[in-house]
């Protein structure tokens, strides 16, 4: 299973990657504490299907990880894995470790 | 006249609030003099009745007095959002505007000539009957919207039968069929309409909480992002009595979460389009996707799959592309059906037309401006699958010469954003190698599955 840490990276180079294309008020900081969506979160719904898009695909290019992050299991959990940097980290940190062991 | 009807209901709830907007209460009472002062002023600078009025605003108490004033005058009104900022001046041109009103933030109008003369056949007609009208715009097949023209004697008809009086949030548009029959069931049954500076699930919460809203018109879109954000379980939203929805696919996944959160609420789907207004509907029940749709002034039938209506209601006509009706008057919705007993099953459009968040987009659109750029050889633009937003939009572009793709895809998606209204901004762009192409006989797109 990958360090936590690796994902924020590649999170991280999803918001660079992202930020260029947003409006000054959406722009995300890289933090694991940035919220995305939510109470407080700067995205709205157009940028947040942005970022969970930005986010697969650099996941397929810097580790070469294939997931679809917003799908029905993300919505029907009863806290949003797209809260913020880290707990989508979480999410797909638990995601990995499913398709490793399933 | 034709608001006669609704001077009556405000003139039997003057002291009642009917707009909160800005978290400010407006009464009947003030509406019906702010009407009374646009009727007046419309009189005073000579504008006749049939004159094609522009009217940029969002639902704010001058706008809604105004649009009513521009109706009981008899004018022909064309209410533009700021969401269609982007098109502004092609929908001025293809209404062909002749006076415009700007709304602005602080709720002040101004008013001035724009240089059109309005002499549409389809004008001709509603001067001719002496009707008010209303231009609504929807997507176009091949990227130009269509204007649609209402006669709102006939629109308004539905609205002259008292119904519930309920506390309603404006969530969709003023310039769309959904948000303009949000506006006319309020103001019909003398209720209060609350309006939202911006449509995040935190801020309708709030206004739901803060003004004991009943009913909230939103879109599958919509409670997609509520769930996410939780907002439901920061505010009290105990006064919620019927959630509406329409405009795009609902997974039945994401309706029982909803029936299971809001146990006590009535989860409803509506069905409407531009062209022949909404209709009256009744779900089979809260969590179920089954639909009875019909209602006085509608008639439904299914040909080879596809729904068709015919409405007393219906549009005169598009003012920039041919009649949609069939030649004995009934309107082809496009929209594929599955049929059980009295309940009918919408699957949506049976065509490559991409639905993001209810707003259609029209691939052929996307992609005639991607080969305006330099460089591009070929696109093709398809929907894809998403769980919130239903579907996003995806370009296919291959090369004329190699180029660095982050910086080719930056210069894409600019470019969009430029010329698109966001929606219709490609989420992802990827580069293929051009023989996938040419080995092809035509363009597939891609269906989201």
């Amino acid at each position: 299973m990958r360090e936590q840490n690796d994902i924020i990276q590649i999170l991280y180079a999803a918001i660079d990657e992202l930020n260029p294309q947003l409006p000054p008020e959406q722009r995300l900081e890289k933090s694991a504490a940035t919220v995305l969506f939510g109470e407080g979160g700067r995205l709205d719904s157009l940028g947040l299907v942005s970022f969970i898009v930005a986010a697969e695909q650099k996941l397929t290019e810097m580790a070469d990880i294939s997931l679809t992050l917003a799908d029905e299991k993300a919505m029907s959990r009863r806290n949003s894995p797209f809260r913020t940097v880290a707990t989508l980290a979480e999410y797909i940190g638990e995601r990995l470790a499913e398709s490793e062991n399933g | 006249m034709v608001i006669d009807f609704l001077r009556q209901v405000f003139a039997d709830r003057l002291q009642r609030t009917a707009i909160v907007w800005q978290d400010r209460e407006f009464t009947y009472s003030h509406l019906l003099s702010r009407l009374d002062h646009w009727r007046s002023r419309l009189q005073a600078e000579g504008v006749a009745p049939g004159t094609v009025c522009i009217l940029e605003a969002d639902f704010s108490p001058e706008a809604i007095a105004l649009l009513l004033a521009l109706v009981e005058h008899g004018t022909v009104a064309v209410p533009l959002t700021p969401a269609v900022q982007t098109r502004k001046e092609e929908f001025i041109g293809t209404a062909r505007g002749e006076l415009a009103f700007r709304v602005d933030a602080r709720d002040e109008v101004s008013v001035s000539p724009l240089s059109f003369t309005a002499d549409h056949p389809l004008y001709d007609e509603l001067r001719r009957r002496g009707h008010p009208g209303l231009v609504l715009f929807s997507s176009g097949t091949t990227g130009r919207s269509k204007a649609i023209l209402h006669d709102v004697s006939l629109l308004l008809a539905k609205y002259t039968t008292r119904r519930h009086d309920f506390i309603t949030l404006a969530f969709l548009l003023f310039d769309h069929i959904a948000g303009i029959d949000t506006l006319f069931y309020v103001l019909s049954n003398g209720s209060c309409l609350v309006t939202v500076p911006d449509r995040s699930p935190d801020t309708v919460c709030r206004a739901v909480e803060r003004y004991r809203v009943e009913v909230l018109p939103v879109s599958a879109t919509f409670l997609h992002l509520l769930l996410l954000s939780g907002a439901h379980e920061r505010y009290d939203l105990g006064s919620l009595r019927y959630i509406a929805y329409g405009s795009e696919v609902m997974p039945e996944a994401t309706l029982k979460r909803c029936a299971e959160i809001f146990p006590g609420v009535t989860i409803l789907q509506k069905y409407g389009t531009t062209e022949v207004g909404t209709l009256r509907s009744r779900s089979m029940s809260s969590d179920s996707p089954w639909v009875k749709i019909g209602g006085e002034g509608f008639r439904t039938r299914v040909v080879d799959g596809i729904l068709q209506i015919k409405a007393h209601s219906a549009m005169l006509g598009y003012l920039n592309a041919p009649s949609p009706f069939t030649e004995d008057g009934w309107f082809i919705t496009g929209d594929r059906v599955e049929v059980n007993g009295d309940y009918m099953r919408i699957h949506g459009r049976d065509s490559d037309v991409i639905n993001v968040g209810g707003e259609k987009v029209f691939p052929t659109e996307v992609e005639d401006l991607i080969l305006q750029l330099d460089n591009v050889a070929d696109v093709t633009v398809y929907g894809e699958a998403n769980a919130i937003t239903g579907n996003i939009v995806c370009a296919d572009v291959s090369l004329v010469r190699p180029e660095e793709s982050a910086a080719f895809i930056a210069r894409v998606k600019g470019f969009c954003r430029q010329h698109l209204q966001p929606y219709k901004v490609p989420v992802k762009v990827n580069i293929v190698d051009r023989h996938r192409f040419s080995q092809r006989f035509k363009k597939l797109r891609r269906r989201s599955g």
